[in-house]
């Protein structure tokens, strides 16, 4: 991968490259450029928090703190949802963490950047907690995660943690314009409170909006653009699934959702998800039925956790709308 | 289902005399009640399931007013939680000792052999020094005192053996139901269905009620479904026998006789479930029972067993939200599910490849890129075919054309 080569998606382009240049985590930044000033006193860090709120940025952020431009070489960066098992951890993190690096430059200490790392099986998080314990002589780990619940106690402990929320409305905003300043595109204000109200708070996924927008209409993004790349950026399959759930055809409906966890290869909470978002732009169902059915998918959404196979706790929640949908039908 | 309670409830013994059979064990743990338990606080019964441990304890609450704080297997039983339940509950006796109404606590720690090893660390331990401070009659009740584990518990109680309780009694009992449900039996079929239990009271009356409730006069030729359902019942016949059942109970036999694959059995009810309700309202009432026996599955994981009973419910809920209305169908099979993963594997490692070429770029995994990305990078594609993030990406030209018809399937 080299570095020197210009990012062409804006959320890679703009990705502040040091602490200073982060958005809206005053306190955060704060802590951890203490740290910066005297490397030896940082501990393992866990950066828990919701999707795109900066967590993997900071962690990059301080990598390039501590090894300036050759940050690469005393950094692995590893995702733990791509390589969940014990694996991993015995094998590339153990390898990489247990040899001093003073030898080779003036570094404190290696570091690794585990991303997504509640996604790790609980073995392999106690593997990698007696690494933790070994090497911390020769090397700090960056653990981030979503759910810090998620992460055995025994890590948690060892760990500084820092919790990332939503990202301030306004300062998304601002961003947003930023980069548009920075692209010589116009973005309509109204574009931008659209783009950010859709994104619920995860940059990530406003950057990548504001991104595609800017293609479809060259050089001028306003509010009818924004909905129709919002519109546009979840599978029709949902939408016709749900469509036929609600005629009250569920055998059809099922056969969709099969083609979406197939094809797709989508996760049950995801499709829960996009049913959730794609419901509430349906136009034939009153603002009532909406929040009726937004409780069953809440419902289902929790059962899928607890359950143990995410068809059948989707194929009964396609039987729930295809039963209001029938209802609906026979009452008018 | 002629009427709501299960037989084995309906019929639960109210005094110790009433148990049936191990007259021996019964008087032991009577004189342990009345004398005994001033020199060994706590006493363990045991033997096979079905033959009355349960049911004597329960039997003595009733009879002589003790109230029964009880643990079983589905209670997590390390130290912590042993001592945070039980510790309380025998450190006082009851204010109103020597009144008739109670008696004040009785410990009661179901399944004690299931005590996990590594789960409940401590446990035998925490119930060792349980009994020794208790100020209250413990009792344990085990299948198998012969485990490692329970040795350190056999020094501190009392023992008291279960056995198999006798078929001349079975069959006298279960005519005395028969009686009072008002079921014409032959006697021959009450044998048989007692010597099938092998002395498991419960299980006979559970069989009987099952049978009861599908033929109008139970004969021998009834029983024969006994052996038959014992041995091994195929995913077809599971199918045939679960949808068409006429009560809960009928459902609820026949899944526990089975031995098909609990797994591949929910997927399969699941995959067949909206041929055998067409009627909306009535298929989302019967999906809802097998999202519940989903969520039991799940809470099951690799071992928490004990819970599979609670599972079997749900999924027989499911088999009676209109039982008048069964037609015979085909069943679908292969599963929907691998059908499709068949097909789709294609499209789905394509997918995986693109997504892992764009985590990398972009510090994400596989999964974040196919949901936060893959649904801009496809659009911005459409609006420029040659656009240089393909390059970026390093998108081999069958990957763009990939993203470009992932809408039309």
């Amino acid at each position: 991968m080299a570095t020197d080569e210009e990012a062409l998606m804006w959320v890679e382009k703009y990705r502040p490259k040091n602490l200073n240049e982060v958005v809206d985590l005053h306190d955060i930044v704060e802590s951890l450029k203490a740290f910066m000033r005297n490397p030896k006193t940082m501990p393992h860090l866990l950066l828990a928090g919701i999707p795109g709120t900066g967590k993997t940025t900071v962690a990059l952020c301080i990598a390039r703190e501590l090894f300036g431009q050759n940050w690469k070489t005393f950094t692995l960066e590893l995702n733990a949802s791509d390589e969940r098992g014990i694996d991993t951890v015995r094998d590339r993190i153990k390898d990489f963490s247990r040899y001093s690096r003073a030898a080779f430059g003036n570094v404190p200490y290696a570091l690794v950047i585990l991303d997504e790392s509640d996604q790790m099986t609980g073995p392999a998080q106690t593997a990698l907690r007696r690494i933790m314990e070994t090497s911390s002589r020769t090397c700090r780990f960056i653990l981030i995660c979503n759910q810090s619940g998620k992460i055995i106690e025994p890590i948690q402990s060892r760990c500084a943690i820092f919790r990332f929320s939503k990202l301030d409305r306004k300062a998304m905003v601002e961003h947003l314009e930023w980069i548009a300043k920075k692209e010589n595109i116009t973005l309509a204000p109204e574009a931008a409170e659209r783009i950010v109200e859709y994104s619920e708070g995860d940059l990530r996924h406003a950057i990548n909006a504001l991104q595609t927008a800017a293609v479809y209409k060259e050089g001028f993004v306003d509010e009818k653009t924004v909905l129709q790349v919002i519109g546009e950026a979840s599978p029709k399959q949902v939408q016709v699934m749900l469509a036929k759930a609600l005629n009250g055809d569920f055998i059809e409906a099922r056969k969709m959702m099969y083609e979406l966890i197939g094809a797709y290869g989508f996760s049950g909470s995801e499709i829960v998800r996009q049913m959730q978002r794609e419901l509430l732009k349906v136009s034939y169902l009153s603002a009532e039925e909406k929040a009726e059915l937004t409780n069953i998918i809440g419902e289902y959404d929790f059962r899928l956790t607890q359950g143990a196979n995410s068809d059948i706790q989707l194929s009964a929640l396609l039987a729930q709308f295809a039963k209001i949908g029938k209802l609906k039908g026979e009452s008018n | 289902m002629k009427d709501d309670l299960l037989w084995v409830e309906k019929y639960r013994p109210k005094k110790i005399a009433e148990v049936l059979g191990n007259e021996e064990a019964k008087s032991a743990f009577l004189d342990w009640l009345k004398n005994k338990r001033r020199t060994k606080k706590a006493v363990l019964l045991y033997g096979p399931p079905g033959v009355g441990k349960t049911a004597v304890v329960n039997a003595a609450s009733n009879e002589f007013g003790f109230r029964i704080i009880e643990m079983n297997a589905s209670d997590t039983r390390t130290e912590k939680a042993i001592n945070k339940v039980a510790g309380p509950a025998t450190s006082f006796v009851a204010l109103d000792k020597f009144s008739t109404e109670s008696k004040g606590n009785l410990l009661f720690l179901d399944e004690v052999d299931g005590i996990a090893g590594k789960e409940d660390r401590g446990g035998v331990g925490a119930i060792i020094k349980i009994v020794e401070n208790s100020l209250v009659p413990v009792i344990m009740a085990a299948n198998d005192p012969d485990l490692e584990k329970l040795r350190p518990l056999k020094k501190v109680c009392a023992l008291i053996r279960f056995q198999q309780v006798r078929i001349p009694l079975i069959i006298a009992m279960l005519r005395n139901i028969c009686q009072k449900e008002h079921v014409e039996a032959e006697f021959e079929a009450l044998e048989r269905i007692a010597q099938n239990s092998r002395g498991d009271v419960r299980s006979a009356i559970n069989d009987l009620q099952s049978l009861a409730e599908a033929n109008k006069v139970l004969t021998l030729q009834d029983t024969m479904v006994l052996s038959y359902r014992n041995k091994d019942i195929s995913m077809d016949d599971t199918l045939r026998g679960f949808f068409s059942a006429k009560s809960l109970s009928e459902a609820a036999t026949l899944l526990s006789r089975s031995s098909v694959d609990y797994d591949d059995l929910l997927l399969s009810v699941c995959d067949n479930l909206p041929l055998r309700y067409a009627d909306p309202v009535a298929l989302a009432e019967a999906f809802d029972f097998i999202s519940q026996a989903d969520v039991f599955r799940g809470r099951i994981g690799m071992e928490n067993w004990h819970l599979l009973k609670y599972f079997f419910n749900s999924l027989a809920q499911a088999a009676a939200v209109s039982p008048g209305s069964y037609k015979p169908f085909q069943f679908i099979s292969p599963p929907i599910r691998i059908i499709t993963l068949f097909w789709t594997k294609g499209k789905r490692t394509a997918l995986n490849g693109i997504c892992a070429k764009m985590g990398l770029r972009c510090h994400v995994s596989r999964e974040t890129a196919k949901n936060d990305l893959v649904p801009f990078i496809k659009m911005i594609l459409q609006k420029q075919p040659s656009s240089p993030i393909i390059n970026w990406f390093k998108l081999t030209p069958e990957e763009v054309d990939f993203l470009l018809k992932m809408n039309k399937f």
